[in-house]
């Protein structure tokens, strides 16, 4: 995008709009976190909590200090590597279940009944089973991202049209054929989509384990990780470190995001011409 | 007397028409005894308008062309009948005693004649399907040959054979489909595949943990510890289906999760809604929800804490937060996708603006909420056991998180599998609440693309 | 179909209302920049209680032009008057929707969500000027005359396509507009049905004179149901030639083999041919 245009966006009535209503929400947060200060008296809820530009100061003293990106570091690893594990199990998976009914009668629903429970009730017993912390960690965030990738792939397959099959067959492709270039091309939108709300759940389950199992129950050590950063905040009474560390995480998840959808965006360019 | 080789061929026949799909065997074979058959030649006349109407026909193979009289007042009047169709319905009306339309073979045609008379002397042995049969065909007249409700209700009606008093005919058709979709079921291959899937993990569980104490499995609880820890009336660890505590923990994460839902569906889809409809509002609101939306909810534990005093409220607020920002997105996504053509359509009928969101966005909208619903009591679980085994007391997260701390690991394993099950249920509840505020829908989608 | 039509059905004597003057619209889409003229300088006169037939090929603008009477879009220049009062114009680019033009969609707009009566009753009972039983017993009683009646409790998805096709023209009707606008409603019907569709819609305007703009691109059913074709030109969209139907009303479809159907057709498709290829080759999509 040229440079004229890209201004001519950011500042578009739209933008200027929405930009408008950040600002105003700032403002309302810093009269509300300072009430006490300002007027004696102390709004409910918004009163207790650190005002942004404690943040923002906070924020500056941490972005100089190697350990808060070591966080970053931790946790990005961790979300893309059940991420990817996820992927790598799930989509072969999802494919084999579309295109054999025998694999599908067998697993989907023993895959349906544990389904609905979340990922992190499996930490407890993820941590039993598990040799290492990282691994139960990278366990359940693989849970966490494998179901919506399966649901996602098998969606897919089920909704390709039937006559594309049928054209090829008429045209004499193999099964093989047929699965490599009808199948998988035409599933990969769906992967996309579904890769997309599996790394917003990923974010989640990393966050929560990091949380959980770094300052929860089982003590000490964890390795660290934006989760484990904000509850280390709370519980260091570093409050304002608490909101870093969750806009960090925030915009951390946006990149992810951003990330594959541009990835998809390469690996599906015929979605683009609607 | 048809000729005892065809017999199959007729019953497939039989079992191929509409009104007969339901038919049990021992009645479909007395029908098949008084089935006739017989052919006609191409443009020979199968019967003509005000002729008697003795015989109900199915084709077997070929075609005919049914042409209604106007007097029946159908909306449309010709139609081409193939193998598998029903037409000469006219000898099972009450009180029809000639035939309302004539009837040309275009191609060499074999059909089978059933006698009208005696089909329903056939079903006064068994009323119950009578009335299934019957009911179809009234279906089949008003639907495939567009005769209004008036004539096609007149097939005779076998409610009066039926004891109980208060079994409506139309209910009786739902069982009697809910009985054959079961009975269709039970004879493919899908559910002994289930089991096959069920028995290969709990095999598997009971394998690695029981018989062949598999080194990473040795902590693991086993299922036959789990399935006697949970069904015992006595529990080792103090909870079981027979614990009355057991139903304490269900039902408080219960109580959270509905107050939570509810109250995120009574804000977000409002919100949603707007957001999708009023390009200035979104505009506004819009970024500053997406810049909320990338937080994890569970970041927000901490803060929560802070804001809230007390330790229900954090719980709360945080499944809150979680299915509120699913259900916001799903219904403004909805209502962007609702088909153009609605609300200009609802504009030129003289619309105001108000009213074609009363009318079209919310009805139209409907659909995506609900499967923004699904997903919005999914991500509340989801929350509401991390809170649970973070902070707040009692709840099924604050089990699973106790029980491991304390070291009862069953009670681990029943606090998980109650949560899928009440989590399914939930789930479950909240697509049936759509189905049932959707009548049009759930029929448009019985009846396929038309 | 079955009812006795009187002999000067097909005039247009005693219609007052829906008289379009479409005097030199021009429009011009702006997508990323690229300015894109679909409409050049149209000009169309079209009397009341006619059935005006706009033929062309697919993407050349005339749904723009439909959109632009309706009230969806604006126009770049020129203006569009009703009984000689202004939709869009100079002053004012966009029209706005109303219910003296009603619009028949492609692909069908009867709510999915509501009964065929209760779509039926739609527009009267937006506009609240009557009592509900009013309104609903005049629904029924049009539903009867077209051949509805038994459907009042459907849902538009439990019925036949040509069947909500009817609905949503009595939903239109009951509102007593001056103009009809169709967009190719028929394009996705089976043509056994389409011609029951046409025979229906006759019948239907023999009852109901109202100006009826139709857009099509089957010369068959132009030359069948209108009283005049306007072929226009591919893209930018322009009136090319107009060729006058004098068949006489009512028409049924014994009028297909007559000999002036043949003569009209053959006057009228060299003119489509030629645009049908142009807008081939220049790779348009359907619109």
């Amino acid at each position: 995008m040229s440079l004229s245009k890209f201004s001519d966006k950011l500042f578009s009535k739209a933008a200027l709009r929405g930009i408008f209503a950040i600002f105003v929400f700032v403002v309302l947060w810093e009269v509300g976190a300072r009430s006490e200060e300002w007027f004696g008296y102390r709004f409910p809820f918004i009163g207790l909590v650190p005002p942004p530009s404690d943040v923002f100061v906070s924020w500056g003293g941490l972005i100089a200090n190697p350990s808060y990106w070591q966080s970053w570091y931790m946790s990005f690893l961790r979300v893309f590597g059940g991420f990817t594990a996820a992927m790598i199990i799930g989509i072969p998976m999802g494919l084999l279940m579309a295109v054999n009914k025998a694999s599908y009668g067998i697993i989907f629903p023993s895959f349906e009944v544990l389904r609905p429970i979340p990922p992190l009730a499996w930490v407890p017993a993820s941590i039993i089973f598990w040799p290492t912390q990282e691994l139960s960690i990278a366990f359940v965030t693989f849970l966490g991202a494998f179901y919506t990738i399966v649901i996602n792939v098998l969606g897919g397959a089920n909704s390709i049209n039937k006559q594309f099959l049928q054209a090829a067959q008429s045209m004499g492709a193999s099964q093989w054929d047929i699965f490599r270039r009808i199948v998988l091309p035409a599933t990969l939108p769906s992967i996309v989509v579904g890769s997309a709300v599996g790394m917003g759940i990923t974010w989640e389950v990393v966050v929560a384990a990091e949380m959980i199992s770094g300052g929860g129950s089982s003590g000490g050590g964890a390795g660290g990780g934006l989760g484990f950063f904000i509850w280390s905040s709370y519980v260091g009474g570093s409050y304002e470190q608490i909101i870093v560390g969750m806009i960090s995480i925030g915009i951390a998840g946006y990149i992810s995001s951003e990330l594959l959808r541009q990835l998809g965006g390469f690996l599906t360019p015929w979605l683009k011409t609607r | 007397m048809p000729d005892p080789a065809n017999k199959s061929e007729i019953l497939g026949a039989l079992k191929s028409a509409m009104p007969f799909q339901m038919v049990p065997d021992n009645l479909m074979q007395e029908i098949a005894a008084i089935c006739t058959q017989e052919s006609y030649e191409s443009g020979a006349k199968v019967y003509d308008l005000g002729a008697i109407a003795d015989d109900v026909f199915i084709v077997f193979s070929g075609s005919v062309e049914h042409i209604l009289s106007a007097e029946t007042e159908a909306s449309e009047h010709k139609k081409i009948m193939r193998s598998g169709d029903v037409f000469g319905w006219a000898a099972v009306l009450d009180g029809q005693n000639v035939r309302m339309a004539s009837t040309l073979s275009i191609e060499p045609t074999q059909v089978l004649r059933i006698n009208g008379k005696k089909l329903i002397k056939l079903f006064e042995s068994d009323p119950a399907v009578g009335d299934v049969v019957m009911t179809r065909f009234a279906t089949l007249i008003n639907k495939e040959f567009y005769v209004p409700r008036s004539i096609a209700d007149q097939v005779p009606g076998f409610k009066q054979a039926l004891n109980a008093s208060n079994l409506q005919g139309s209910e009786v058709t739902t069982m009697a489909l809910t009985v054959y979709r079961i009975s269709t079921w039970l004879k493919s291959p899908r559910p002994y595949l289930m089991l096959i899937g069920f028995a290969l993990f709990l095999g598997f569980w009971m394998l690695s943990v029981e018989i062949w104490k598999l080194p990473r499995f040795v902590d693991m609880p086993g299922p036959t510890e789990v399935f006697t820890e949970w069904f015992s009336e006595d529990p080792y660890y103090g909870l079981s289906i027979y614990t009355p505590e057991y139903y304490k923990h269900i039902g408080i994460s219960l109580q959270r999760i509905a107050f939570a839902f509810f109250l995120a569906t009574g804000l977000g889809v409002p919100l949603g809604l707007f957001l999708g409809w009023s390009k200035n509002f979104r505009e506004y609101i819009f970024p500053l929800f997406e810049v909320f939306r990338p937080i994890p909810v569970l970041a927000w534990v901490p803060l929560a804490i802070i804001m809230f005093s007390g330790s229900e409220t954090p719980v709360i607020f945080l499944t809150f937060l979680a299915s509120f920002f699913a259900t916001t997105l799903n219904t403004m996504l909805g209502v962007e996708s609702i088909d153009e053509s609605y609300s200009r359509a609802a504009r030129c009928l003289g619309a105001s603006r108000w009213q074609t969101f009363v009318h079209v966005v919310i009805p139209g909208a409907m659909p995506y909420i609900f499967t923004g619903l699904q997903i919005s009591i999914g991500v509340a679980w989801f929350s509401l056991v991390a809170g649970e085994m973070v902070s707040g007391q009692y709840g099924l997260g604050y089990v699973i998180n106790t029980a491991y701390m304390m070291i009862e690991y069953p009670k681990i394993i029943i606090g998980m599998i109650t949560l899928g099950v009440v989590g399914y249920i939930t789930s479950a509840m909240v697509r049936m609440m759509g189905d049932y505020l959707m009548q049009w829908r759930v029929r448009e989608l019985a009846l396929g693309d038309n | 179909m079955s009812a006795v039509i009187d002999e000067n059905v097909g005039s247009l004597a005693d219609v007052t209302d829906g008289a379009i003057s479409i005097k030199d619209v021009v429009k011009i889409y702006d997508p990323d920049g690229a300015a894109v003229m679909a409409v050049d300088h149209c000009s169309i006169e079209i009397p009341a209680g006619e059935i005006c037939m706009i033929v062309g090929p697919s993407g050349c603008g005339k749904t723009t032009l439909l959109n632009a009477i309706a009230g969806f879009h604006g126009i770049t220049s020129g203006s569009i008057h009703l009984d000689g009062e202004l939709l869009c114009g100079p002053e004012k680019p966009q029209a706005e929707p109303g219910s003296d033009r009603i619009v028949v969609f492609q692909n069908g707009a009867l709510f999915p969500w509501k009964t065929n009566l209760d779509n039926v009753a739609f527009g009267p009972m937006m506009a609240g000027k009557q009592s509900k039983e009013e309104i609903y017993e005049k629904a029924r009683s049009m539903m009867a005359d077209t051949g509805l009646s038994g459907n009042e409790n459907n849902y538009p998805g439990e019925i036949s396509s040509g069947l909500r096709r009817r609905v949503e023209i009595v939903r239109a009707l009951m509102n007593d507009p001056k103009v009809l606008l169709f967009d190719e409603p028929y394009r996705a019907l089976d043509s056994l049905t389409k011609s029951v569709m046409h025979e229906a819609l006759l019948e239907i305007y023999y009852r109901n004179k109202v100006t009826i703009f139709f857009i099509t691109h089957d010369l068959e059913e132009a030359i069948f149901l209108g009283h005049r074709l306007i072929i226009m030109s591919s893209r930018p969209c322009k009136p090319k030639k107009i060729v006058e139907v004098d068949i006489p009303h009512p028409r049924d479809y014994s009028v297909l083999t007559s000999p002036r159907f043949r003569e009209l057709m053959n006057e009228a498709k060299d003119v489509v041919h030629e645009e049908a290829t142009k807008a081939f080759e220049a790779g348009e999509k359907e619109g």
